[in-house]
């Protein structure tokens, strides 16, 4: 009776434990949904908000930088970049405009991407509604993002 | 007399799920006990608001529903199948019982729009209990099925690791209620 | 090679190896381009090596998982795959489709790919990691449903293992958590929160399955140990898997406008995940130590314990060094997380993927059992320059990371990004140094498939027990 360890426990515990910790992540999902509209700064998220996430996307900002610390760690965090630049729409779109073509001789820099100015005012207002989403403990840890 | 034995009683499966959620809830107890001592007067202000008569009720539940999990191990040892199917029976009705009155607990909290993120008090409490209540689900449901294969003949005096298996697991649901009780309704 | 149709294995592996040189030549521009800012741009900017460099990366990794279950399916059911056509004209289908999408990122800006792609009918791109355009994965999912077909169909029609059984609810959960790259809402929040869905749960989740179900196929195999023993090994190492990996995506959820409690079920739950990697660890070497044959393909059951050590080091060790959220809070989204990914990567699954090939290319290239000696002293070369080049970038972003966290996270006054990146610049030399000599581990690891064809192919050794002898 004592050396048992059979095959079908084995997998029993598989298919109980997977099914039962995935109902669990379901809830705490559920849960989470229950608190996004506190924190997730939807009232922000106006018709140029979106088309500034499409600029976002379309132009894959998301393979350099990164938002909200995820993305690729190459150039700096832009969560907070509405912060960091003042709180200043007028700032990013300035800055993105004023990218050299060519680049920048041994350093790195951000491509030209020849946006219209409907288009800057958009990513601008996108990476502003950013930053007023609520992160825990409010990260980064500070405006260096 | 029992013979000794070296090994736990039970599929070593189930001891090795025992032991990785012993440990789950072993650092959620760790969490609780230190950010409870960084936030004592939070943690006693509304520790005040649980219902202690309902979580006593709950606990001699689970104490009762062991001793009927007992009963059911010694009678399949004596190869009696239906008298182990009727205890895993009365060790389900006493889980169901905890369900109910932690549901009403639930309720109470939950209409005067508790959530996960009301405080860190409520975090762990709901946390912990809700993270044990499902365990209290699943526990009967492991229960039930051993209770069905006993009652079908499927356990003999000899062989019956099935029934120590689930019997292990009930147990230590009930172990993990038994820390959690004083630890979150008590202790002040 | 016990049935004829497990050939069709051969052209997965030959595209995924041919795929994986083309990742490591753009991580090493990538590298490049860490320390020389302006290398290749405007032509190649940053963000097109990248997404080269990671679906590349991706894409051979999924041929080789499709070619693994090619060879193995088929040998373990005991019967010819069902439509052996159909993977053959699947196999092109995603190569071009693959190919197409790489050059899409490479000539064309990306925002014109979108627009060609005509992603605002269905946007979907610009996420990292899914930056294919819509079209390339609706093929994706069209490939994946043919590849479960028959896989699935040879299963459900042939001898059911348990190794078969888990690597097919591996590819289910595959296919199934990819249908979250079709949802891309606005909320920038819910966004983020299900794009974890196909990331974290492909990779800590059913990817652990297929990693699971490939190592258990190559011990039976290489080391005779009963099948009973190791499945079910296998059943308790994948359902701790999933114990701690479900919630474990918690670990995401700490700082992206999810609630509070993530930090606590995060950590304590991710603080687990290196549970099943230690036991995997523990189960290879106990499998091996245990053996009943010498098997011949030395390199094969060598690449299979390392797999077993380095997924444990990059998943387990490395992931839980940042997984705890009050440690996270000052290493999200820096070089320490670069450092885990690529250790982790390399580890649980660039690893078993090679050692699936060094153990079936051989009989799919007509040996009966293993290569000939002389190519399997080049392979095993391979695998050492590759592994500790592998540790050594590891531990240089890692360096980097730290010094990284310090000066822009953590010290009275933290600096900005790029004067913190001017200030850890020698990391990134020292990474791109490790990286040359991983390309070199990789260029024998090519050159071992063309070493020894004509030598005769090495034999199994008979142990002589010590006591008898």
């Amino acid at each position: 009776m004592s050396e048992t360890f059979t095959k079908s426990m084995a997998r029993n515990i598989f298919y109980g434990g997977s099914v039962f910790f995935f109902l669990l992540f379901l809830a705490l999902t559920f849960a989470s949904h229950q608190d996004f509209p506190s924190r997730d700064n939807h009232e922000a998220l106006t018709e140029t908000v979106a088309k500034g996430k499409r600029i976002w996307e379309t132009h894959d900002c998301i393979g350099c930088h990164t938002l909200l610390g995820e993305g690729a760690y190459f150039a700096p965090e832009l969560g907070n970049v509405y912060e960091r630049f003042g709180n200043s729409t007028e700032a990013i779109k300035a800055f993105i405009k004023s990218r050299p073509v060519d680049g920048v001789p041994g350093r790195r820099s951000m491509p030209q991407f020849n946006l219209s100015d409907e288009e800057l005012e958009q990513v601008a207002q996108f990476l502003k509604y950013a930053s007023g989403i609520k992160t825990a403990n409010n990260w980064p840890p500070n405006i260096k993002g | 007399m029992m013979e000794k034995r070296k090994q736990p009683p039970g599929d070593l499966a189930i001891w090795i799920f025992i032991c990785a959620e012993l440990s789950v809830f072993a650092a959620f107890f760790a969490a609780y006990a230190f950010t409870r001592a960084k936030h004592l007067e939070l943690f006693n202000r509304y520790q005040q608001t649980l219902n202690t008569d309902y979580a006593l009720i709950n606990t001699l539940a689970l104490i009762t529903s062991s001793y009927f999990v007992v009963r059911a191990v010694a009678a399949i040892r004596e190869g009696s199948q239906r008298s182990c199917a009727r205890w895993l029976l009365a060790a389900i009705a006493m889980g169901a019982l905890f369900l109910v009155v932690k549901s009403m607990e639930y309720q109470h909290h939950f209409s005067h729009g508790v959530t996960l993120s009301t405080n860190t008090f409520y975090m762990f409490y709901i946390s912990l209990t809700f993270f044990h209540f499902m365990h209290v689900i699943m526990g009967m449901v492991i229960l039930a099925a051993v209770a069905l294969k006993a009652h079908a003949g499927g356990y003999t005096a000899e062989r019956h690791a099935g029934v120590e298996t689930g019997a292990s697991y009930w147990h230590m649901v009930d172990l993990v209620w038994i820390i959690l009780f004083p630890l979150v309704y008590v202790m002040r | 090679m016990k049935y004829k149709s497990q050939s069709v294995a051969k052209l997965y592996f030959v595209a995924a190896i041919a795929l994986f040189v083309g990742q490591i030549l753009f991580g090493l521009v990538m590298g490049l381009q860490y320390v020389i800012g302006d290398f290749l741009f405007p032509e190649i900017p940053f963000n097109a090596a990248r997404m080269v460099h990671t679906n590349l990366l991706i894409v051979w990794l999924l041929f080789g998982f499709m070619g693994s279950a090619y060879y193995l399916v088929p040998e373990e059911s005991e019967r010819e795959l069902v439509a052996p056509w159909l993977a053959k004209l699947m196999f092109w289908i995603f190569l071009i489709a693959g190919a197409a999408t790489v050059a899409g990122y490479l000539l064309v800006p990306y925002a014109k790919l979108a627009e060609l792609t005509m992603d605002d009918l269905l946007p979907t791109m610009g996420r990292e990691f899914l930056e294919q355009p819509t079209v390339t994965k609706l093929g994706i999912v069209v490939v994946a449903l043919s590849f479960l077909f028959s896989i699935g169909m040879t299963i459900l029609k042939g001898r059911k293992t348990v190794v078969t059984l888990v690597l097919l609810i591996g590819l289910t959960g595959l296919a199934v958590f990819f249908l979250f790259a079709f949802y891309n809402p606005e909320n920038l929040v819910l966004d983020k929160y299900y794009w974890w869905w196909v990331v974290h749960l492909w990779v800590e989740g059913v990817w652990e399955l297929i990693l699971g179900a490939i190592l258990a196929f190559i011990l039976i195999k290489t080391t005779g140990v009963d099948r009973e023993v190791i499945e079910k090994w296998l059943y308790v190492i994948i359902a701790m898997t999933l114990i701690t990996g479900l919630i474990g995506t918690g670990h995401h959820y700490y700082w992206i406008g999810t609630p509070d409690f993530w930090q606590w079920w995060g950590s304590i739950f991710s603080a687990m995940e290196p549970i099943p990697f230690f036991m995997m660890t523990i189960f290879a070497f106990n499998m091996v130590n245990r053996r009943r044959r010498n098997h011949p393909n030395k390199a094969a059951v060598l690449w299979a314990l390392g797999t077993a050590v380095m997924a444990f080091l990059g998943a387990g060790v490395w992931g839980f060094l940042h997984t705890l959220a009050p440690v996270n809070y000052y290493t999200h989204g820096t070089q320490i997380t670069a450092a885990h990914g690529h250790m982790a990567f390399y580890g649980a699954y660039v690893m078993i993927v090679l050692a699936m090939i060094s153990y079936a290319m051989p009989m799919m290239r007509g040996r009966k059992a293993a290569n000939s000696p002389s190519s399997q002293v080049v392979e095993m070369w391979s695998f050492w320059l590759m592994t500790v080049s592998m540790v050594f970038i590891t531990l240089f972003l890692t360096g980097a990371g730290i010094l990284q966290t310090y000066l822009q996270r953590y010290s009275d006054q933290p600096l900005d990004f790029m004067t913190v990146q001017d200030k850890i610049s020698l990391f990134y030399w020292l990474r791109e140094i490790a990286g040359v000599i991983f390309l070199i581990g990789l260029v024998l690891y090519v050159v071992s498939f063309f070493v020894g064809t004509d030598d005769p192919e090495a034999v199994e050794k008979i142990e002589v027990d010590a006591e008898t002898a």
